[in-house]
């Protein structure tokens, strides 16, 4: 793997040429050219704040800005994904020619996507400040905020390893990308992005025992860590009413996410090795 | 430094073909037992030396292992066995605009292509002026790749490939692209790169422009070597052997 690495860094140039290729390419033809990665978040915000405010009114206050935190990441996350599963067989023709690291080719997409999570998560924190003018209260961005680069390096991790093996598969099986779209659309649903942890906590906490398994096996995914670990990170702590209860806001559960980190760069090495193992068949593809 | 650039010693590849062309989890699924899997020896037991500054021209039929073996060389595939050893730094030729991106500008494919073939980013940027030049496509360079005529495209990838200071160029059938000035000018500089002390691999169906621009020709045949040697000489059995064979 020390020998791969060493390879990948002798290449590095082309790997930031790639980055910037992906990053020129994608709004190559439209106007608006790079504001168009910032309107999904922004039209999904304003949406869910219209949902909230009039069909799920639950008086405490505003969760936009809870949804946002966390819908940011997953959206970064989802991607990331979908662009890296295509990107070596789009460059097939390329990759039968010319020698180069083939792992510079799903990572170019990942690092693209990750240069607009970061501008996105600057854009979210002008947000919060904006609704802070408009509705005085405590100051929205939070010391803990200094934590932020960790969360998004173990973020980088986790994607990059995920992306890694699935790119790697979806050279060979062009399934993988349909098998992923569908986990992707569940995941969604079992990351707390429309909702909180708290009520993952006191919906299991009802069950006995067993509600005590499913609250582990639901963090075992490590973008639902992840999730709560935004909102706790960039936002203060929110009351949540849940049928007529209020819920209490828990602290962020550091044990929790080494578990996450640790998966993550688990992923991570576990998906290099995958690619490494895999990559000199790509062009003997069948 | 050893005076050949690509030494090459007993190279074996082997390609397994599978027959239901597994491309999907179903056919994979459906079909892991009956599977048949047929391999194809490629190339079996090759063994080339070439030295600075030469030229040699591959020859051989279509399925002889020419295109293997280049690729090999160029690093694309691993070898099943054997050893090949490559002192020094190789531009394949790439096929009519393999490494571009149709919706990027000549200009930007040109500065990406560079770094493909292992430029750092500044080297390609000083050399950008030159190889526009030489492609003669100042007034479309910043117009995207998609727009270009095929003759266009051969134009800029040659000029790329020709200004990387390659050491061993390799080329795969492209040189006959282009109107008769271009190719005219392509010669030359293929002579000049040569004076300068670079080597060139080649495979070439026309066999006037191997006789042409070879040193040394090696004939393929079913991936083995039939012959190798004087131009002359090998393509002369080549188009003897050949006629027998057919």
């Amino acid at each position: 793997m020390w020998a791969e690495l060493k390879e990948l860094w002798r290449f590095r140039e082309l790997l930031i040429s790639l980055t910037e290729r992906e990053l020129r390419i994608r709004y190559k033809n439209s106007a608006l050219g790079f504001l168009w990665s910032l309107v999904n978040p922004l039209v999904t915000a304003l949406v869910m704040s219209i949902v909230f405010k009039y069909f799920l009114s639950q008086g405490v206050g505003s969760y936009t800005l809870y949804v946002l935190a966390a819908y940011i990441p997953y959206a970064f996350f989802q991607f990331a994904l979908m662009d890296s599963a295509q990107s070596i067989l789009v460059s097939l023709p390329m990759v039968r020619k010319v020698y180069f690291p083939r792992e510079v080719l799903p990572l170019a997409q990942i690092f693209a996507n990750f240069i607009h999570l970061v501008l996105a998560l600057g854009v979210f924190v002008v947000i919060s400040i904006l609704v802070w003018l408009r509705t005085p209260g405590e100051f929205p961005i939070r010391p803990t905020v200094v934590i932020l680069p960790l969360v998004l390096l173990v973020n980088l991790a986790l994607a990059t390893g995920l992306s890694l093996i699935i790119s790697a598969l979806n050279t060979f099986y062009e399934d993988v990308k349909y098998i992923m779209g569908a986990v992707l659309y569940i995941m969604f649903f079992l990351t707390p992005v429309m909702y909180f942890s708290e009520n993952v906590r006191h919906a299991t906490s009802q069950m006995g025992p067993r509600g005590d398994l499913l609250y582990i096996l639901y963090h075992l995914n490590p973008m639902a860590t992840l999730c709560t670990t935004y909102k706790k990170v960039l936002l203060a702590p929110t009351p949540v009413r849940m049928g007529g209860e209020t819920l209490q806001p828990l602290d962020l559960d550091w044990g929790v996410f080494g578990i996450a980190a640790l998966m993550s760069f688990g992923i991570l090495i576990l998906g290099y090795h995958v690619f490494n193992r895999m990559k000199w068949r790509f062009v003997e593809r069948p | 430094m050893s005076d050949s650039i690509v030494s090459i010693r007993d190279l074996h590849k082997t390609f397994l073909l599978s027959h239901s062309g597994s491309g999907s989890l179903k056919t994979a699924m459906l079909w892991w037992r009956k599977r048949r899997i047929e391999r194809l020896e490629v190339l079996r037991g090759i063994d080339i030396e070439i030295k600075r500054g030469e030229t040699v021209a591959l020859v051989g039929r279509n399925g002889a292992g020419k295109s293997t073996l280049l690729a090999l060389i160029a690093r694309v595939y691993k070898p099943t066995s054997g050893e090949i050893r490559v002192n020094g730094r190789v531009a394949p030729l790439l096929e009519l605009g393999a490494g571009f991106h149709p919706d990027l500008s000549g200009r930007e494919n040109v500065f990406f292509n560079g770094v493909i073939l292992g430029l750092t980013r500044k080297q390609i940027l000083e050399r950008t002026d030159a190889i526009i030049d030489f492609a003669e496509l100042h007034r479309h360079i910043d117009a995207p790749v998609r727009s270009y005529s095929s003759g266009m495209l051969a134009r800029l990838g040659f000029a790329v490939a020709v200004h990387v200071d390659a050491e061993l160029l390799i080329v795969d059938e492209v040189l006959a692209v282009g109107d008769y000035a271009f190719e005219a000018k392509c010669f030359a500089r293929i002579n000049e790169f040569r004076a300068a002390g670079g080597s060139i691999l080649f495979v070439s169906h026309n066999l006037d422009q191997a006789r042409m621009l070879a040193d040394r020709c090696v004939w393929l045949h079913h991936g083995v070597i039939e012959r190798e040697g004087k131009p002359d000489e090998v393509l002369d059995a080549y188009m003897h052997g050949d006629a027998e064979v057919l």
